[in-house]
């Protein structure tokens, strides 16, 4: 007995992969970015990415296509880091101690889960804010600038950039929350 | 939190006035009694703490943002186009 095909599988795999894929390009290269601290490596990384998920896209039923991809690239580097040092995976327990020892982070886990898509979904949320918004986080947040510079330079009060900031700030907390990123204990 | 508070959904008087400075407390932005007692605050309450730590790591974040390479996200998108030829090929 085979299973009916769902709807996403009817579509073409290319009109998929432009429909699902091509918008996560950013968002991939950022988190490559993150992952591999160096720019070439992190295209090599993201075009290893979309050569999987392009063979992968026919699998893939239409359903958060940023985690399904974020996910692919994850296993593509940790298949790169083993590539560049095959002795991980001879001896468990020497890849064991190479991990714990590992002065390159970027086999941990908190570096690999969290802080590349948290940041990701970060930019996300600061590229949605209105003009005005995101103005005032870009001095302060981004440039390290004080209220009163961030004022001069706007030509606005600093009661205004202190207000806009709190209330950009708020709105990308929202969007972190609804992205599923909470502190809550 | 005490329980009238609880009740009505009422902050207590300490943590509406730590929530009215928290953001210039986190950006450095308050004298050095007002950031001390906010800092105390956020070790003994909780909620505030949560609050200001969420803050905290957005702030952390955009620290390390970096606006992507334009000529790597161009030379990716080529890359998708010449995808499926290459891979039906």
């Amino acid at each position: 007995m085979t299973a009916p095909e769902t709807s996403a599988g009817d579509v073409d795999p290319d009109e998929k992969f432009q429909q699902y894929v091509v918008p996560e390009l950013d968002v991939m290269y950022r988190v490559a970015r993150s992952l591999t601290r160096n720019g070439a490596d992190a295209e090599d990384l993201v075009q290893d990415t979309l050569v999987r998920a392009y063979r992968a896209i026919d699998r893939f039923d239409g359903r958060h296509p940023r985690a399904w991809l974020l996910t692919i690239l994850r296993n593509a580097q940790i298949n790169r880091v083993r590539r560049k040092r095959p002795e991980l995976l001879d001896d468990p327990d020497a890849t064991f101690e190479r991990y714990a020892a590992d002065d390159d982070e970027s086999l941990a886990p908190e570096h690999v889960v969290v802080d590349p898509v948290f940041d990701a979904e970060v930019d996300d949320a600061l590229a949605a804010l209105p003009e005005k918004f995101r103005a005032v986080v870009e001095l302060v947040d981004i440039g390290g600038k004080s209220y009163q510079e961030a004022a001069d330079e706007l030509g606005v009060p600093v009661g205004t950039v202190m207000s806009r900031l709190h209330r950009a700030r708020r709105r990308m907390r929202d969007q972190l929350e609804r992205a599923g990123f909470h502190r809550r204990a | 939190m005490k329980l009238f508070d609880r009740l009505f959904r009422r902050k207590p008087a300490e943590c509406m006035r730590v929530a009215e400075v928290l953001q210039a407390y986190l950006d450095g932005e308050v004298d050095a009694p007002t950031a001390a007692e906010v800092s105390a605050h956020l070790e003994a309450c909780r909620d505030c703490g949560l609050e200001a730590s969420a803050y905290e790591d957005l702030k952390v974040s955009l620290g390390r943002h970096q606006d992507p390479d334009p000529d790597a996200l161009a030379r990716l998108r080529s890359f998708v186009d010449e995808l499926a030829d290459k891979e039906q090929a």
